[in-house]
């Protein structure tokens, strides 16, 4: 699911069933997503059938068991205040997921993180260099630059990060040396264009909402949904 | 034993006070962090927790925060942490010069820094290791038996923070607590970059305003960080 602006909306699913499951989540306005989209931490459901999930989500847990999904697994697509949508894994089998596939679904969403920047950009890059980015964009000094330029340009922080990305693609440095340019004011970044080719940002936001209300139009984020079948 | 037994139970009877619903994970670290340095006698103290990557984040410390940055992120490639994350065992060096060949990059960030000798305790989750707790100081020497056995106990307490009122906390449990500690950081990391343009200051210097600012207002720390990040709050730039 993305966010646009604070609403959580079905982006991409990889059938139709899960596609109706994330719909459903929407028009309820309840569930694991919407919780982990809330919270900005993973919501793990090992049975929509269990008493836990029946009082959590009285509607949609009765719904999606009744449809044979019975794990739900929410993970946020999200790094500090740049909330980007949710990664939901939907499950037949009850039961929790082993700590090597959460691992991994939390590296899928970092990833997830890095390709919804680079869309914003125009960027495209090949999987493994998005791997190495989505494990160098947790570094503390990434995320103070990502915060100095929101302040600096009069844009959120989902942006700031998405023009660090850009900048460290295109100059081909790395995100981490970009971050280091930044906060020492040895990198002025052009806030009137976005770097790695794409046309002129036409639409700054300020201030920044965080977007409860209604949606903006730079806000659209990207998300996917996996389905594991056992 | 440096600290006085009486002191001792405040500091716990404080943290356990902070244990509430609702309570700011950074927050509490940062308490943690802080009493750490000044129960054990120690020069720095910093708190360390395992992202899904197997990195080391930093996510509170007493005190340098920059340098504590710079001596965690050389320990995802050698140094105490890393070996007391990964074996689950305190490692204790009395002087890091003689450290040298064991770990040449660590040894020289940290002997950079003033730091002459460091323990790092595990933060032990039954058989899984969450992160470690990194303890610095400015001379060289041991610490005793006693004084590993209350950070060790600190070390605990911070584990406990992360589990927080789940005892038999479920791996689902842990996940879901050690991301949001995690996230946290990185909110908290965004808010002090933000303030470093807004108003002029350090990173430093950033988090100290945010922190003083959060308890005086009675705020969660994270809440205030999201607040200044989002621009629905402006702090006054400290004055002298």
């Amino acid at each position: 699911m993305s966010r646009n602006g604070g609403l959580l909306e079905p982006l991409l699913a990889t059938d139709v069933v899960i596609g109706e499951l994330d719909e459903l989540q929407f028009e309820l306005g309840e569930g694991p997503s919407s919780d982990a989209a809330a919270t900005s931490s993973p919501v793990l459901e090992a049975d929509l059938a269990g008493l836990e999930a029946g009082q959590r989500w009285p509607a949609f847990a009765a719904a999606g068991a009744d449809r044979g999904f019975r794990g739900v697994f929410a993970f946020p697509v999200t790094a500090g205040a740049a909330r980007l949508g949710v990664l939901t894994i939907y499950r037949r089998e009850p039961g929790p997921l082993q700590s090597d596939q959460v691992a991994d679904a939390l590296v899928f969403a970092d990833a997830i993180f890095v390709l919804a920047l680079d869309h914003r950009q125009g960027v495209s890059a090949e999987l493994g260099e998005v791997i190495e980015t989505a494990f160098t964009a947790r570094r503390a000094e990434v995320h103070q630059a990502a915060g100095r330029l929101a302040s600096q340009q009069r844009i959120s922080v989902t942006d700031a990060l998405a023009r660090l990305r850009a900048h460290a693609y295109s100059s081909g440095m790395s995100l981490h040396t970009v971050a280091i340019d930044v906060m020492a004011d040895r990198l002025q970044l052009d806030s009137d264009l976005a770097a790695g080719g794409a046309p002129p940002r036409t639409a700054p936001n300020w201030p920044p909402t965080n977007g409860r209300s209604h949606p903006h139009a730079t806000d659209n984020g990207q998300d996917e949904k996996e389905q594991e079948e056992d | 034993m440096i600290a006085s037994d009486r002191r001792v139970r405040e500091v716990f009877i404080e943290l356990s006070d902070t244990l509430v619903d609702d309570f700011d994970i950074i927050e509490f670290l940062d308490r943690l962090a802080a009493h750490c340095s000044e129960l054990l006698g120690v020069s720095a103290c910093g708190i360390l927790l395992a992202d899904h990557h197997g990195a080391l984040n930093l996510v509170a410390a007493s005190s340098e925060e920059a340098r504590m940055v710079e001596l965690t992120q050389v320990q995802n490639s050698e140094g105490p942490c890393m070996d007391a994350f990964r074996t689950g065992h305190p490692v204790q060096v009395a002087d890091l010069r003689e450290a040298r060949i064991r770990w040449p990059r660590f040894t020289g960030a940290a002997v950079d820094a003033g730091y002459l000798s460091v323990q790092a305790l595990p933060m032990r989750l039954r058989s899984t290791v969450l992160g470690a707790v990194n303890l610095f100081s400015q001379s060289t020497g041991q610490l005793d038996t006693d004084t590993i056995t209350l950070g060790q106990a600190l070390a605990d307490a911070a584990t406990i923070g992360i589990v927080h009122q789940r005892a038999l906390a479920r791996q689902e449990i842990v996940t879901e607590q050690l991301q949001t500690a995690l996230n946290s950081r990185i909110l908290i990391e965004q808010a002090k970059g933000f303030l470093s343009h807004s108003i002029d200051i350090g990173v430093d210097e950033a988090f100290a305003l945010m922190r003083s600012y959060a308890r005086a207002n009675n705020r969660r720390l994270t809440d205030v960080a999201d607040d200044i990040v989002q621009a629905r709050l402006r702090l006054p730039r400290p004055t002298g």
